[in-house]
């Protein structure tokens, strides 16, 4: 169909790629940890994470395994080998971090063109920051009962979670992510790629949308989807307790146990069944995406 | 100035590499570390997410002293709790501040503190669990409750080269500094310093990602001569790698325990 040579990796290739993307955000996970934060009031002078490294290796290489290679480093170097692993609230940082690599790898289609890789490392930080801002003033209004009674407590979880959102797209995405992208980028390319004994990406490769829009792309969205729901779904349940008072009287508090696990069980079957199939679907050789 | 310097030379990179290093490989010999991973899967299933969901003070104290003790229990070091308790602070803490500058009172402290009790609780739950598996047994356990090969795998890989890589950016590091040269002023609040420290810490990342790669080319070749990258998920290959998980007695025990605890917890409040 295509009239050129498709990019394509062999699958040992893509666990290069995928061990190269592990082990170095992995270990930059574990510097930023113990770089000190400044703060000057309110805002936060941090390195929040070194972003360029799986930014720049989703735009060298394939950007699905460079994206799943670096939110797997940061789950193991900077949480379970610190001993600081959140479990399940790890999924989230994980989904969100995953996709945002991958759709900024995607967008840089040429990686010699400065203005494609700066586009496409500002649309990573953004993205990533975006969605786990939402979920961190979601926890706040689902953790929190009788939000309203505290007065200013919504308001103020949005302004310090918009603030921190800006200070990270600003300070940290340009100098963490957007700086040293447009450093490394036209350095290594065509240097590290003979390296894992693969050609460069070629420079002329125009990608159509439906290319784009693959399997992964589609179970990634609705993998992502499917968790907003759940902690949209988890908040009506705890905030619509009224109706159930009847229930509650005839069984005592401790009814409100069992109804919650539920949700929560099968929400998290869903999520552990879609992320099982992509994984599936991957290893069996899905259309590749670059 | 005194009190900063005390504090730097206790913060060097060495000590730091050897901080990390404790943290990662030092494991005792505990009561946790002998269950089986699945039953601290299922048993962090309940501790690590009920526990949001729940408002009552009293259960959330009493399952806060429970984790304590478990935290005791699992001897976790010293770094980690500092660092838990660092983050609940100052999370807390500045949601306080704003909240009062929205016009909230001091009775904001209370709903505050019941979500870092809550916090504080989930995170301890992971800590005491995760805290002690070692790699292996996490790695084998994961493997076990069906997550693809190559996780399990990657936990593997990177404990082995955790040191490894430690060693060889800090000697990228060291070179890179004795090549360039340090800002002479200090530059407000150390700033030009800083900005200098943090210009060479990316840039190490160059050389580091050109051996890097050399090196994960080299592993997966290896893995590949071995045939591993056929038998991660393949289903013989597995149940013959993890003969070895049993759910004992004491598995059940202490899960029963725990749970009815909790119930009763819930049922006296």
């Amino acid at each position: 169909m295509n009239t050129h040579t498709r990019f394509t990796l062999t699958e040992s290739q893509k666990m290069m790629v995928f061990i190269l993307s592990m082990s170095l955000y992995g270990l930059s996970n574990m510097i930023t940890e113990l770089i000190p934060k400044f703060y000057l009031g309110p805002i936060e002078f941090s390195v929040e994470y070194f972003a360029f490294i799986p930014l720049s290796l989703a735009m060298i290489f394939h950007p699905l395994y460079a994206a799943i290679g670096a939110s797997l480093g940061e789950v193991i170097f900077g949480e379970i080998m610190l001993g600081q692993f959140g479990g399940i609230g790890e999924l989230e940082k994980f989904i969100a971090f995953s996709l945002a690599i991958f759709i900024a790898g995607v967008i840089v289609r040429n990686p010699e063109n400065k203005k494609q890789v700066a586009l496409g490392a500002m649309a990573g930080v953004i993205i990533h920051q975006f969605i786990s801002m939402s979920v961190d003033i979601l926890k706040v209004w689902v953790g929190v009962e009788e939000l309203d009674a505290v007065e200013g407590l919504a308001e103020s979880v949005v302004v310090i979670e918009g603030i921190a959102f800006l200070n990270d797209v600003l300070f940290s995405g340009i100098l963490f992510a957007l700086l040293p992208t447009l450093y490394l980028v036209p350095r290594l390319y065509g240097k590290i790629e003979p390296l894992l004994g693969m050609k460069p990406r070629k420079n002329d490769l125009q990608l159509g949308l439906s290319e784009i829009i693959t399997v992964p792309f589609i179970l990634a969205v609705v993998v992502l989807g499917s968790l907003s729901f759940l902690f949209e779904y988890l908040s009506e349940t705890t905030f619509g307790w009224e109706w159930e008072a009847p229930l509650v009287d005839r069984f005592g508090e401790w009814i409100v146990f069992p109804v919650m696990v539920v949700p929560v069980i099968i929400a998290l079957s869903v999520i552990i069944f879609l992320v099982k199939r992509k994984g599936r679907k991957d290893t069996d050789g899905y259309s590749e995406v670059v | 100035m005194d009190m900063v310097k005390t504090l730097t030379d206790k913060l060097s990179i060495e000590q730091v590499k050897i901080e990390i290093l404790n943290t990662a490989y030092g494991y005792h010999q505990t009561f946790l570390q002998r269950l089986d991973p699945r039953t601290l899967f299922l048993w962090y299933l309940v501790f690590g997410v009920v526990p949001f969901f729940i408002h009552q003070t009293s259960v959330l104290i009493g399952l806060a002293l429970f984790l304590i003790v478990l935290t005791a229990m699992a001897k976790v070091s010293p770094l980690i709790i500092f660092i838990l308790t660092l983050g609940l602070l100052t999370q807390g803490g500045s949601y306080l501040i704003v909240g009062l500058f929205f016009g909230g009172e001091v009775t904001a402290m209370l709903p505050l503190l019941k979500l870092t009790l809550k916090l504080s609780v989930i995170s301890m739950a992971s800590i005491v669990v995760f805290c002690s598996m070692s790699p292996e047994k996490l790695s084998d356990g994961l493997l076990k409750i069906g997550v693809p090969g190559q996780v399990s795998f990657s936990i593997g890989y990177a404990y082995r080269m955790l040191p490894t890589l430690v060693e060889e950016y800090h000697h990228i590091f060291l070179s890179y500094r004795l090549r360039g040269k340090a800002p002479v002023k200090k530059g407000l609040f150390y700033s030009r310093q800083l900005f200098y420290y943090i210009k060479l810490l990316i840039k190490s990342f160059y050389p580091l990602m050109l051996s890097v790669a050399k090196r994960s080319r080299t592993m997966v070749e290896a893995l590949e001569s071995k045939g591993s990258l056929y038998g991660f998920n393949h289903p013989k290959v597995k149940q013959l790698k993890l003969q070895h998980l049993k759910i004992k007695r004491r598995d059940v025990l202490f899960f029963g325990l725990s749970i009815s605890y909790f119930i009763i917890l819930i049922g006296i409040s």
